[in-house]
């Protein structure tokens, strides 16, 4: 029988009743941690146009959290600034190539991640499942956290122009965009790619592909937890925040995608709540969402967005 | 002999007098009704304890092997993302944690970026050394598996893959995306995308290092080693134009001494990830591929 159509499908997903309750109170939590944040040059990945730094600074539970920062070399005046999220079990790149394009940026490694696996460790595969039956403990709960005080770290730097920030990431990254978006009203424009962590519930009987199979490895296990393990991740769904989008806002999705089903791509895009929102399938690719041809529509958006201000401002 | 010869042999007579000791343990959670997951602990070139994960399809064997070499992340995957599960149905699949990687990361835990030129400047103590002896017990120990077919042994994954091909014994195919050793010191300047920015910020640094870094890049060399690979080879080239397409890695596809397939990337993982697991299948003589496909990719 033929697939359905993706944009067709329509999600299980339902947005808890105390979500915003929940979040509000994981943020007051967090705010009661000073950032504390630590710039260390980074002299072997340094060069005379760009400058890197390895940063650390505290999030929820006084985890500490590291980070790529990189930004032009002499440059005067404010620089937008763009956070890039990291993909699941990839490590977080150094992000030179936005600062040549001429943006601060900072790479986030959140809890768990190299460098930042200290203090919570559960390890590839486990972090999907790692206490997903109890949503004041489930992994993903700090991990959050942990992207969205990347967020306050740009805000800290003198050099960063507090009204030009933006997010980005693929797969997972695309799906901490989301909740970034949402979350942080600082964000001014986020570009999220093949987004994971958005229908969960739909993405493991759409796919049968890691790392959405961790949470069916765990639920053959345990059958019986079933209800709590979807309790828990309505919370932590990207389509549960998505309304809470304000800021522009594109989203590219590969109609082939083994690792984060396209129908559910489709699903967070309906529900963002931002007027000014864009989506691009890619027929014939996966999970790259069609990287390749899309870079150049994430280059021109964020240069509307972040850099075309300055030119206002001039 | 060669300098490369020599350094790999050397290696080669250290790893043999290194017993792998394996520890083989069933994992629950990620066993399903048509496979059995197990963690296997075992030792290499040092000696150093390795950590991978062992796929047995339920059912009467022998089955074809896909070996996942060491790749470049600090992940060890159970196979790779994307993949779909029932793989695990008609392969027995081994991934291996390279020292450095995570589950094999205690004494030595790696960086990334960082592992590529962590001690680059001295070729004997290299971790990648270590790594390809690593790669090579894993190979090693695959196929003392009675459940594999040894006449359908894949060997996936970058440069790793296809130097374990080299330099291993069994592999009767492989797969390969070179990534970090193909004429790396030549390279490198024409990039600032990592991995191999990792040579320009190390010389950046380092500058009196260079030939120190040429020296041990040239033991890793592929087209060096490619004469010694007789597995049927896929070579999974950039996309035309890109810094590693098939032009480009001619110097090598012609050196390999088993049958070549070249192919270029199409700029999609879809495109690119189904023609590799076509070409798997049709090695293997597994005639529905349909059926071990993700679903996003089947027809």
């Amino acid at each position: 029988m033929p697939r359905a159509l993706p944009a067709e499908y329509r999600s299980k997903v339902r947005k808890p009743g105390d979500f915003d309750a929940f979040w509000g109170d994981v943020m007051r939590q967090a705010s009661t941690v000073p950032l504390e944040p630590e710039m260390v040059p980074d002299p072997l990945r340094t060069s005379d146009d760009i400058e890197t730094f390895q940063v650390f600074y505290a999030s929820i539970d006084h985890v500490r959290i590291a980070a790529w920062y990189c930004r032009p070399a002499g440059r005067a005046g404010r620089a937008p600034a763009i956070v890039l999220l990291p993909g699941y079990q990839m490590d977080p790149p150094i992000p030179k190539e936005w600062a040549r394009k001429g943006y601060a940026a900072l790479s986030v490694a959140p809890r768990g991640k190299l460098r930042s696996n200290r203090q919570f460790n559960p390890g590839y595969p486990n972090l999907l499942t790692h206490n997903m039956v109890d949503r004041h403990t489930y992994a993903y709960r700090g991990f959050y956290v942990d992207t969205w005080r990347g967020i306050d770290f740009l805000l800290s730097r003198p050099e960063v122009d507090p009204a030009r920030v933006g997010v980005t990431g693929s797969s997972q990254g695309g799906g901490l965009t989301i909740t970034t978006a949402a979350m942080r009203p600082e964000v001014r424009a986020a570009s999220a790619g093949a987004p994971y962590l958005c229908g969960f519930v739909d993405a493991i009987e759409l796919t049968h592909t890691y790392p959405y199979e961790e949470i069916n490895d765990y639920l053959r296990l345990n059958p019986e937890r079933r209800a709590d393990v979807e309790e828990t991740l309505a919370y932590f769904d990207g389509i549960s925040f998505a309304d809470r989008i304000a800021c522009p806002i594109i989203v590219n999705v590969g109609l082939q995608d083994n690792v984060c089903p396209p129908e559910t791509g489709y699903a967070l895009f309906e529900r963002i709540g931002s007027k000014d929102k864009h989506l691009y399938p890619y027929d014939g690719h996966g999970h790259d969402a069609g990287r390749a041809r899309h870079t150049a529509v994430v280059d021109a958006f964020f240069a509307r967005h972040l850099q075309g201000a300055s030119e206002v401002r001039r | 002999m060669t300098a490369m010869h020599d350094y790999w042999q050397h290696a080669l007579d250290e790893l043999s007098r290194c017993p792998a000791r394996p520890e083989i343990e069933p994992l629950p959670l990620r066993s399903t009704a048509f496979a059995t997951l197990y963690g296997v602990r075992l030792s290499s070139l040092g000696p150093y304890r390795l950590f991978g994960y062992l796929s047995i399809p339920n059912g009467a064997g022998p089955f074809p092997a896909i070996y996942y070499a060491p790749k470049y992340q600090s992940v060890l995957e159970i196979i790779p993302q994307g993949t779909a599960n029932l793989q695990r149905s008609r392969y027995v699949t081994f991934s291996l944690a390279g020292r450095g990687q995570r589950n094999a990361d205690s004494p030595y835990a790696a960086m990334f970026p960082g592992l590529f030129t962590d001690g680059i400047d001295d070729a004997a103590s290299y971790p990648f050394r270590g790594i390809v002896a690593d790669s090579i017990r894993g190979l090693e120990f695959l196929l003392t598996r009675r459940e594999v077919d040894s006449a359908r042994v894949v060997v996936a994954g970058n440069d790793v893959a296809l130097i374990t091909a080299a330099l291993g014994k069994g592999a009767t195919h492989a797969v390969t995306a070179p990534a970090l050793f193909y004429r790396t010191a030549e390279l490198a300047p024409k990039t600032q995308a990592y991995p191999l920015e990792e040579i320009n910020d190390y010389l950046r640094l380092h500058p009196a290092r260079a030939g120190a870094v040429r020296r041990t890049l040239a033991n890793f060399d592929l087209v060096g080693l490619a004469p010694r690979v007789t597995a049927a080879t896929l070579v999974m080239a950039g996309a035309p134009g890109s810094l590693l397409d098939a032009a480009a890695l001619r110097p090598l596809t012609a050196a390999l001494k088993g049958p070549v397939t070249v192919y270029e990337s199409q700029q999609s993982l879809y495109k690119d990830g189904l023609y590799s697991e076509r070409w798997m299948a049709e090695r293997c003589a597994i005639a529905d591929v349909q059926s071990i496909l993700p679903e996003h990719w089947r027809e």
